[in-house]
């Protein structure tokens, strides 16, 4: 894979984005040995709980949509204390593919919805209102997509 | 007699090609039969016959193409085996040379040079004989050394059992002939067209350029023809099972012979990117109908930095009606800037397949396919071929170019019908309106290009003006193992 030079001046400006905006838990990322770039970072929600966000940036970035998983804790159980990845893909619980180690998918944009001129901060932001969403299900064991039923319209 | 039956028979042959002959054919109402009479020789007892009461002969169609090659064996031989698909019953025999795809049923011949000596031999025989009939008949073949021939078929039966003619068909020029009136040029000959996503729309596009005249097509699409496709699809039951690049590949091909098909069975997705791009770099015009937005803006996106147009076709859901963008890069909109300006719009698609379901539903919310008709569908294919084959012909001079004034929008919309549900269900009918939108007429739209597109435009010093960045002084990323 080799990266346009537009792509990585993308991936460096959304890194400054997300440092200038108040996102500073989460980050852009380039890993030397293969070349490749990474985003994420620890949520926290309003109940105070920590969740690790992360997403491998895909190659032909930003015109291909990255996939955002929560990565600990792992496995991610429901309200009834299964775990979210079984459920694979859910308008219920607002998740898509998860991927071989049980990561959860969250649904940010479906990518029917992705296009180029969404920046990661955007995603992020997503990634918070579905943990808050998630939170609330825990508490209630309502579905998620009672919480979060405009995610995938909002631009 | 006989001069009588040749009579005939170039009657009927003028009558069939809608040109003059020497003779006309009539019904004697006194004899109560059909008799040629020569033109201008007045006929108060007669019946005139049209082209529509006429009945052709059986027809051999022989490949003037073919034949000039084969011309060296067969004088050379005498004589050479030549094989034919025989229709309806042995009505028409068509040289296997020039089918696309032949009837199942064949017959052998033998193809003589002069009168055909001695026994006649199993099968069909047709003599190849001098004649000195004028040379643009399509029962005249010119040889190599520019000398006309015409064809004489000899039956085992006997002559009189089953009459046919022997034609030549000389495919390009006889095609070019009909196209040449509208388009006073050959250009399109040399353009290749990269048509992404071949289902109903894609494949009635590539067909009707091919039509046109186009002569190299790159076909792109995963899928095969199913039973269900046929209502809608150009390809028939016949080729069911088929992936549709090859049944597309052979209709383009029934209308255009000498064209060049270049056929790949991919996907259109982010892992196939470098082929992709590699299709569009080898095309003057990229032609879209896929019905997903990752695959419009993933092709959109290889076609701005290639500098191809391109042109995006397809219908809203169950074919209310449809749209098509035309995107030159830089200077109309982009996919990306339809998409970012007018979401709405990008996102209303005709879900036709289960694969198009499944990729806009969740497991646990399917999503109906809900195909619309063909006839829905057809007014957007055809406008789409009309789009395309003006920027193909791009400077040259045709009679196509006074259009350019009427098609200089990027964006054009379609409506079939005023759906309920949707902001047209209101519209007046069709017979009340004179200002406001109905069904069943093309409206072009502007909208501005964003000169901070992702795709087309600046984006990223838009994007870190709004953040208050300077895009030329960022830091270097942090580093992960
Ligand atoms: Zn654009």
């Amino acid at each position: 894979m080799t990266w346009t030079m537009a792509q990585r001046q993308r991936l460096a400006l959304e890194n400054q984005i997300l440092q200038n905006e108040g996102f500073t838990q989460f980050g852009v990322f380039h890993h030397p040995a293969d070349d490749t770039y990474s985003a994420g970072g620890t949520a926290t929600t309003s109940v105070g709980r920590n969740y690790h966000v992360f997403c491998m940036i895909p190659p032909s970035y930003p015109t291909q949509r990255p996939s955002l998983y929560i990565t600990d804790p792992n496995p991610l159980l429901n309200f009834n204390g299964v775990a979210i990845s079984r459920l694979g893909v859910s308008h219920a619980m607002h998740t898509l593919e998860p991927n071989t180690l049980g990561w959860v998918q969250i649904c940010h944009w479906r990518a029917d919805r992705w296009h180029a001129g969404i920046v990661l901060q955007k995603v992020f932001l997503k990634a918070m209102l579905w943990l808050e969403a998630y939170e609330q299900h825990l508490a209630t064991g309502r579905d998620l997509a009672d919480f979060v039923r405009t995610m995938q319209e909002a631009a | 007699m006989s001069d009588q039956r040749s009579m005939i028979r170039d009657a009927m042959q003028a009558i069939a090609q809608r040109k003059p002959g020497k003779s006309k054919l009539v019904y004697d109402k006194t004899k109560r039969t059909i008799v040629a009479v020569s033109e201008g020789v007045p006929t108060p007892q007669a019946l005139n016959i049209t082209a529509d009461d006429a009945d052709m002969f059986g027809v051999v169609t022989l490949s003037s193409g073919w034949l000039r090659d084969k011309w060296s064996s067969l004088t050379k031989a005498g004589s050479l085996p030549v094989g034919f698909s025989s229709w309806d019953d042995g009505d028409a025999l068509t040289q296997l040379e020039l089918c696309i795809q032949g009837s199942g049923t064949h017959a052998a011949a033998t193809l003589v040079l002069g009168q055909q000596q001695g026994q006649a031999s199993e099968g069909i025989v047709i003599s190849i004989v001098p004649t000195d009939k004028p040379t643009h008949r399509s029962d005249v073949f010119v040889s190599p050394d520019n000398i006309a021939y015409r064809g004489e078929l000899i039956e085992p039966a006997g002559p009189a059992a089953n009459p046919r003619d022997v034609v030549f068909a000389d495919i390009e020029p006889q095609l070019d002939l009909r196209r040449a009136g509208i388009l006073e040029t050959t250009v399109l000959k040399d353009r290749t067209v990269l048509c992404i996503g071949l289902g109903t729309g894609g494949a009635l596009v590539a067909v009707e350029l091919a039509k046109s005249g186009v002569g190299h097509f790159i076909l792109v699409d995963r899928d095969r023809l199913s039973v269900g496709n046929v209502v809608r699809h150009p390809g028939g039951i016949s080729q069911v099972g088929r992936t549709k690049v090859n049944v597309t590949r052979n209709l383009i091909l029934e209308k255009n012979p000498g064209a060049q098909v270049e056929v790949h069975v991919m996907d259109v997705g982010f892992e196939n990117r470098d082929v992709l791009a590699g299709l569009v770099q080898a095309s003057d015009l990229v032609i879209c109908g896929t019905d997903n937005r990752q695959s419009k803006l993933l092709i959109n996106e290889l076609c701005v930095s290639a500098d191809k147009p391109a042109v995006y076709g397809g219908a809203f859901r169950r074919a209310y009606g449809g749209q098509i963008l035309r995107v030159r890069p830089k200077q109309s909109p982009c996919q990306q800037c339809f998409v970012s300006s007018l979401p709405d719009e990008a996102s209303d698609v005709e879900v036709s397949s289960q694969d198009d379901a499944d990729a806009i539903a969740y497991s646990d919310r399917p999503v109906a396919v809900e195909p619309g008709l063909s006839l829905d569908v057809l007014p957007i294919a055809t406008q789409l071929a009309k789009l395309a084959m003006l920027e193909l012909l791009a400077d040259k001079s045709s009679t196509l170019n006074v259009l350019k004034r009427d098609f200089d929008a990027p964006w054009y919309l379609w409506l079939n019908r005023p759906e309920p549900g949707t902001q047209y269900a209101d519209m007046p009918p069709l017979s009340e309106s004179r200002d406001e939108m109905t069904i069943n007429r093309w409206y072009g739209i502007y909208f501005e290009r964003d000169e901070q597109c992702p795709v087309c435009g600046d984006f990223l010093s838009g994007l870190a003006a709004a953040y208050g960045l300077d895009s030329t002084q960022l830091p270097a990323l942090p580093e992960k193992e």
